[in-house]
């Protein structure tokens, strides 16, 4: 791939907020509130005027409107806006790549990638709408929690991949939990006992296979290369991106090829790669987006970066995912598992602080952080990060 | 009629359970929260389903089950007569003896309210053909390319033309999860249920969701053969449901 179409290098992230997670229904503020928020706290980050913004980038059908977030911002200019199609969060890193894309090629300076959610402007279960027609409903099935533990089953009674593999991914997330004081399950360590002994949701997934429902929000602020140099904090680049879906994937009732895949196919992952110019690897440390613990297996072992079937129950082990120490740290600030969950974003948000070197479960020297986008949606992202160094 | 008592059940178990149905019937729920598992309460309010104006309680059968936990059926009579089976399971926490999860007998599926053809309409033919006691599945007229979910073009040859066929009703289990949640306000006193999503071999090994019959107790293994068979619309007006039962 000629270097010049890529976008390797060529866009950072050089700002991010976040808002503190609150229970579901608990938020004093509106999610445009919130965004706002994370926005500011984004720009002050960058030391860029909020006034500068000039695109918006979301997923997910927020129902917050970019163009409602700049006119609150007073913006001088617009120039950039996208949605991402697909549903779920499996469109969060494609809205960093959709920000990257736009600031890289000039159609804007100063991209905004947010996402924020509180229940009551949103509703119970605001991730799922739209995905569950009649065919699944009227049997029962009405929640995305039913749907992968369909998948999850067949990938532990099929291909043989040990529940072990999911129960460390967990563990591992409730352990960096407890050194990020910003995270939900902070001063709850999880034990192997209670993590067993926890009430079903939907067999084979147990409650702490799940991510949590929160009210937050995250923003990021995307600008160019030669932009990041003049910001306040450290660029995290983008090295490439992703998104889409493989052949007989998308919008399929259940009746996806390659059914226990996370929806990475072969040949995207083979892009990602070749487009960053970074092997499997050489990847420190990953955010990887757990709907629940048995989708984010799976898209370990489409990015090979967890051998499949019985062998990821040897790779997937506490010891090996924890930061810093780990062969390979994972949601290294408790991911939605375990900090919050506001579709994903706040894996962005901590995928660039591992770049910075600002996680509060740092991994010494990561040059290379991967961002995962939610697994076994309609359409799947991710994106790579560098520092400074990777360029 | 005596309840029937099965070896390695606690003898102080036994008292505590019917006075915990006892506690049901005179709507102490007070005490009837007090002896349900701390961690669990609320999924367990919604997924067991009494009727109003409870008069008595008779336990029926308890023993323990494979895992250790100890299975109590209780029938519960309203005013009316109406009786209601509900199967309890005990477990001895640091606390004492408390429910860990509970049932209605026999597991009968969730009426869902948003059943029939979607807002689209694509899927219309599915359900009419339901009403004729069929499973029909649309089919590419140019290519017979199985078409599924419903779309209003083949994606393989582009064809606009199709028909909906006739397909007999055996797959094989492609894959299943059983819900214990009450995601749905319909799931109570139908949990848990088993959901399986069936392979079909005459509909080009297109894959349909269904839920499971008689699977109570049942981890049905992935493969396994399956036979569907259409239950009658809840009331006039309503649909039809293809439900599925292991062979």
């Amino acid at each position: 791939m000629s270097a010049n179409r890529t976008l390797r290098g060529k866009a950072a992230v050089v700002g991010i907020g976040s808002t503190p997670y609150r229970k579901r229904g608990t938020s004093e503020y509106s999610a445009l509130e919130l965004i706002l928020q994370a926005t500011l706290a984004a720009c002050a980050d960058a030391g860029v005027d909020p006034r500068q913004v000039d695109g918006f980038a979301s997923y997910a059908n927020d129902r917050t409107e970019g163009l409602v977030v700049g006119g609150s911002l007073g913006v001088r200019e617009i120039r950039w806006s996208t949605m991402v199609w697909g549903g779920g969060g499996g469109g969060v890193a494609a809205a960093v790549n959709a920000a990257a894309a736009a600031v890289a090629t000039g159609q804007a300076e100063c991209v905004l990638v947010y996402r924020g959610i509180t229940e009551a402007d949103d509703g119970r279960g605001s991730y799922g709408k739209g995905h569950f027609p009649p065919l699944l409903t009227a049997h029962g099935a009405v929640a995305p929690a039913q749907i992968c533990a369909l998948r999850t089953q067949r990938m532990l009674e099929v291909d043989g991949v040990p529940p072990s593999a999911m129960e460390a991914l967990v563990m591992a997330s409730y352990q960096h939990a407890q050194q990020n004081p910003g995270a939900i399950a902070y001063g709850s360590p999880l034990d192997r006992e209670r993590y067993a002994d926890a009430r079903w949701v939907s067999e084979p997934l147990r409650l702490y296979d799940c991510s949590r429902e929160n009210d937050a929000a995250s923003a990021v602020l995307v600008v160019s290369a030669e932009r990041a140099r003049e910001c306040a904090s450290p660029p995290a680049y983008v090295l490439s991106g992703v998104q889409g879906s493989g052949p007989n994937w998308t919008e399929s009732l259940e009746n996806e090829e390659h059914y226990t895949s996370a929806g990475f196919h072969p040949d995207m992952v083979a892009r990602l790669w070749d487009s960053a110019a970074v092997k499997a690897d050489d990847v420190d440390v990953v955010q990887v987006y757990e709907n629940f613990s048995g989708p984010a297996v799976a898209s370990l072992i489409d990015f090979g970066l967890c051998p499949p079937g019985a062998a990821a129950g040897e790779f997937m082990t506490v010891a090996n995912l924890l930061a810093p120490d780990g062969k390979f740290p994972v949601n290294t600030a408790g991911g939605n598992i375990a900090e919050g969950f506001v579709h994903g974003i706040g894996l962005v948000v901590e995928a660039v602080r591992q770049i910075r070197g600002s996680s509060s479960n740092q991994v010494v020297g990561a040059d290379v952080s991967l961002l995962i986008g939610g697994p076994m949606a309609p359409l799947v992202s991710a994106t790579v990060f560098g520092s400074e160094a990777t360029l | 009629m005596p309840e029937t008592v099965a070896e390695g059940v606690p003898s102080d178990l036994v008292d505590f359970v019917k006075e915990h149905s006892r506690a049901t019937v005179a709507g102490n729920n007070r005490q009837v929260l007090d002896d349900f598992r701390p961690d669990r309460i609320g999924q367990l309010i919604k997924s067991a389903k009494l009727p109003p104006n409870l008069v008595s309680s008779q336990l029926l059968h308890i023993a323990p089950d494979s895992d250790g936990l100890i299975a109590a059926v209780t029938c519960y009579t309203a005013a009316d007569g109406t009786e209601t089976l509900l199967r309890a399971r005990w477990i001895k926490i640091a606390k004492g003896w408390v429910v860990n999860d509970v049932r209605n007998l026999p597991d009968t599926p969730p009426p869902m309210a948003d059943t029939g053809p979607a807002e689209d309409g694509r899927d219309t033919p599915y359900w009419e053909g339901l009403r004729d006691n069929e499973l029909r599945m649309q089919q590419c007229d140019d290519c017979a390319n199985w078409i599924w979910p419903p779309r209003p073009i083949c994606p393989r040859c582009h064809s606009f033309a199709s028909t909906w066929t006739s397909v007999a009703l055996t797959g094989t289990v492609f894959s299943w999860m059983r819900t214990w949640l009450p995601f749905a306000p319909e799931f109570s006193g139908h949990l848990p249920f088993v959901t399986i999503l069936v392979e079909l071999p005459h509909a080009g090994g297109r894959r349909l969701l269904g839920v499971l019959l008689d699977a109570d107790g049942v981890d049905p293994k992935i493969g396994q053969g399956v036979h569907g068979e259409i239950e009658a619309a809840p009331s006039p007006g309503g649909w039809p449901m293809l439900r599925w039962r292991l062979t």
